[in-house]
């Protein structure tokens, strides 16, 4: 392995993975900590110190932008980057100056979007917050993304596309869909960064909500398949359960994510036939969903004691078993029976992040173990504080998503529930003094998750200054004879 | 290029293809019960569609069959739709158990007197239930969950002492239409030494220390031209509820800040400060040109308020 490992950084683009990869890291730690952060303002109210740029309002785009297209965009660049060239067998399209373009364009956009928020300078669209000029340079940089992609793709030297890359694909496809319809807007001038969308009222919020779940769909879950697909057969050292099942569900999977949006506005001023199709089509994505969750865990058929030797694949699967769980819990929470419950309380909060720590920050964690050591040839410095990792994660994913569970159903059947005079039996106020132990008890389950995350950064750092070592002693060595 | 293989551990056949070294694929078919719970869910919409609101067409839409509403128009007359949402509140609210309950509730409180209310267990009940949630979305932000308010800023309203009348047509009437408390400043009107005397006669009418000099000199003011007080809050200090003008003789302190006065410099200065700048506080209009609350729920709010401050001792 270590042979063709040294041959394959020649033969493949490393250099940009490595600056992808890395910088996912930084984010992801600069996002968990505005999370943390404003999870505690939630449970103590006095921590926005009266201070404009920290208060919840400016701070959580920070932190939804800093761990979706800081950590999340970064590894899907790194990992896509990576997966294309290898099951591609041919480097990356677009020299070395395109693949830094798409590096250094994505983040700069992303620092800037989030300083700008700071200031108050926002769409005010919830993960489309970014003011227009910075929706320009990301569809700039997401089209070269698109080029170089599609590119190396064209002059592959397989005959088959392999499976991780459809799914790639539709990512890249969507979000430049999703992003360029959603963002349709017109400038109030040139040197404003206030501009107004080019839809109103129920269609409006239609877009966006069109918009917001496809981010979930294609960014957040279509392009973590991706991901996925070649990491875990990789890490388990076994084939991919089933090649029908993967065309059958990232067929399903794509067509009808595109119908569900509209499950945000249940009981809203929409259509009541929008709220039907959006209902019913969450249902239908329910098994197209799970395929993926088949095909990842089957795949380790044959090989579950890794289970027991292996903290990556715990990983790995733990990863397919919450988005087997989120993407169960999201279809109920699509029935408008349900929504009428949980709707604007922390309930969907919690369902985000069962979604957003348990699948996708643990599959991309596991892919970081699997995929750094092999960039700069060398194994990891230490396994065992993966498990510390592991452990870390995982209590902090669970506490989390209880805790909201608590607060959201809770704060639900307080507010629906009646005395024996036909009353409401609760004023506003006192539900949110209920939920004052569960927002605690997050900001403590986000802590431990944030935690595991500074321990992989120093893992990872530990890694790479010692391959570097290596790299000179054996240089040194090469010289002397 | 694709040559099936056999795996040797489960004996299943990959697709032949490899890639990177050692990605390959098994072929195995859809699991069972994947396969059945997807039809599931299909047969699930299907049905959903056909009883829903659910496909755009020729600019309208499929209606959905066997779930249709009945309800009351606000003109009264009944009318049956398919199935959707505003139909639907419209039904819950006027037949579900809970809206039935708190409407004929409604109805026999704004239909009763106070008295009536007073008098009845279960309306006084009603009254205390509703009056929480009333108070709760409309008051609370002022005068704070407990109803205690705020030194200074917002009366309490679970003492005995009414600025503007504790009797329930009062209370009525200041919900209604909201109030305006005003008392003038006196930094120019009176000087430092006069402004002294004064508030040592104030304190000196609740029993608080007092300067019995300066305080009789100040009662001058007070009863006096120079001042002017006694007009409002009369020559013996006790206020009047038409003008809203406290009452000065018991310990009771609404704006001045003595409760949070210890020594008695402190209370002089707190007085003193009141007198210096006067006093502008509005209370909103919670009737029709406000708020909107209708007259029962104005009526369940100043009785829920009257229970509040004590019941039957404040009706008077």
């Amino acid at each position: 392995m270590a042979h063709s490992a040294a041959l394959s950084s020649e033969q493949y683009n490393y250099d940009i993975v490595k600056k992808f990869a890395i910088t996912s890291i930084f984010w992801g730690i600069l996002g968990m900590i505005a999370g943390v952060y404003i999870a505690s303002e939630l449970a103590w109210p006095f921590l926005n110190f009266d201070v404009a740029q920290i208060t919840f309002g400016r701070l959580r785009p920070l932190h939804t932008s800093g761990v979706i297209f800081g950590f999340g965009g970064n590894a899907l660049f790194a990992t896509s980057y990576y997966v294309v060239q290898r099951t591609c067998q041919t480097r990356l399209a677009g020299g070395t100056f395109w693949p830094n373009f798409t590096f250094w364009g994505w983040n700069l956009s992303v620092l800037i979007a989030g300083l700008l928020y700071l200031q108050g300078y926002t769409q005010g669209r919830e993960y489309a917050e970014p003011v227009w000029f910075i929706d320009l340079s990301i569809t700039v940089v997401w089209v070269v993304y698109f080029l170089i992609f599609t590119v190396t793709l064209i002059k592959r030297n397989q005959p088959h596309i392999y499976v991780a890359n459809w799914f790639y694909m539709s990512f890249i496809l969507a979000t430049a869909l999703l992003h360029i319809f959603n963002n349709l807007a017109v400038p109030v001038s040139l040197t404003s960064a206030t501009s107004y969308s080019l839809f109103s009222g129920a269609q409006d919020a239609m877009t966006q909500w069109w918009y917001g779940h496809n981010a979930v769909g294609f960014f957040l879950t279509a392009a973590f398949l991706g991901m996925m697909y070649y990491f875990v057969p990789k890490q388990a050292g076994r084939p991919v359960y089933s090649y029908r099942l993967s065309i059958i569900h990232f067929w399903a999977l794509s067509f009808m994510y595109m119908w569900v949006g509209t499950h945000h506005l249940h009981w809203t001023a929409i259509p009541d036939w929008t709220s039907t199709l959006a209902a019913t089509f969450s249902i239908l994505l329910l098994m197209p969903s799970w395929g993926g969750m088949i095909n990842g865990i089957m795949t380790l058929s044959g090989a579950w004691d890794k289970l027991r030797t292996d903290p990556i694949m715990m990983f790995m699967i733990t990863a397919l078993s919450f988005y087997g769980m989120s993407t169960f819990e999201g279809p109920m929470m699509s029935l408008k029976s349900v929504n009428a419950l949980s709707h604007y309380t922390d309930w969907t909060v919690g369902h985000v992040h069962s979604g957003a720590l348990g699948w996708v920050a643990m599959i991309s964690i596991a892919s970081f173990y699997h995929m750094i050591p092999r960039l700069w040839n060398t194994t990891l410095y230490s396994l065992q504080l993966v498990y510390t990792h592991f452990f870390l994660a995982t209590i902090g994913t669970i506490l989390y998503i209880t805790a909201l569970w608590v607060s959201g159903i809770g704060q639900g059947l307080m507010l629906r529930a009646f005395d024996e005079y036909g009353n409401l039996a609760y004023t506003f106020v006192e539900t949110v003094a209920f939920m004052h132990g569960p927002l605690v008890a997050r900001a403590v389950g986000g802590l431990f998750f944030l935690s595991g995350m500074l321990i992989m950064a120093y893992n990872i750092y530990m890694t790479i200054t010692r391959a570097k070592q290596e790299e000179n002693v054996s240089a040194t060595a090469a010289a002397q004879a | 290029m694709a040559n099936p293989v056999k795996d040797p551990l489960t004996g299943a056949e990959t697709t032949g293809h490899v890639w990177d070294e050692t990605l390959q694929e098994f072929n195995n078919p859809l699991p069972r019960w994947w396969l059945w719970t997807f039809y599931g869910t299909i047969i699930f919409a299907i049905v959903y569609w056909i009883m829903y609101p659910a496909w755009p067409m020729f600019g309208s839409y499929t209606k959905g069959i066997g779930n249709n509403i009945t309800y009351k128009t606000d003109a009264g007359e009944e009318k049956s739709t398919h199935w959707n949402m505003r139909a639907l509140l419209a039904h819950d609210m006027q037949n579900g158990e809970e809206a039935i309950k708190q409407q004929e509730y409604l109805a026999k409180v704004g239909a009763a007197s106070y008295e009536q209310i007073a008098q009845d267990p279960d309306m006084s009940s009603f009254v205390r239930s509703y009056g929480v949630g009333m108070f709760g979305d409309n008051c609370a932000a002022c005068h704070q969950s407990g109803g205690q308010g705020v030194v200074g800023q917002y009366p309490n309203l679970v003492d005995d002492d009414w600025l503007w009348g504790g009797d329930t047509a009062s209370i009525e009437t200041t919900i209604r239409g909201g109030r305006l408390g005003y008392m003038p400043a006196y930094k120019s009107t009176l000087n430092e030494d006069q402004l002294n005397q004064v508030a040592n006669y104030v304190l000196s009418l609740s029993g608080e220390v007092a300067d019995a000099a300066a305080a009789a000199e100040g009662q001058k003011i007070f009863q006096g031209e120079a001042g002017g007080c006694y007009m409002c809050h009369t020559k013996e200090g006790t206020g009047m509820h038409a003008q809203g003008s406290a009452n000065l003789t018991d310990k009771i302190w609404t704006i001045a800040n003595l409760p949070a006065a210890e020594a008695p410099e402190a209370k002089l200065a707190a007085v003193k400060a009141v007198i210096n700048n006067g006093v502008q506080r509005k209370m909103p209009v919670f009737g029709a040109e406000g708020r909107n609350l209708s007259d029962t729920e104005i009526k369940v709010l100043a009785a829920y308020l009257q229970q509040m401050s004590g019941g039957a001792q404040a009706a008077q």
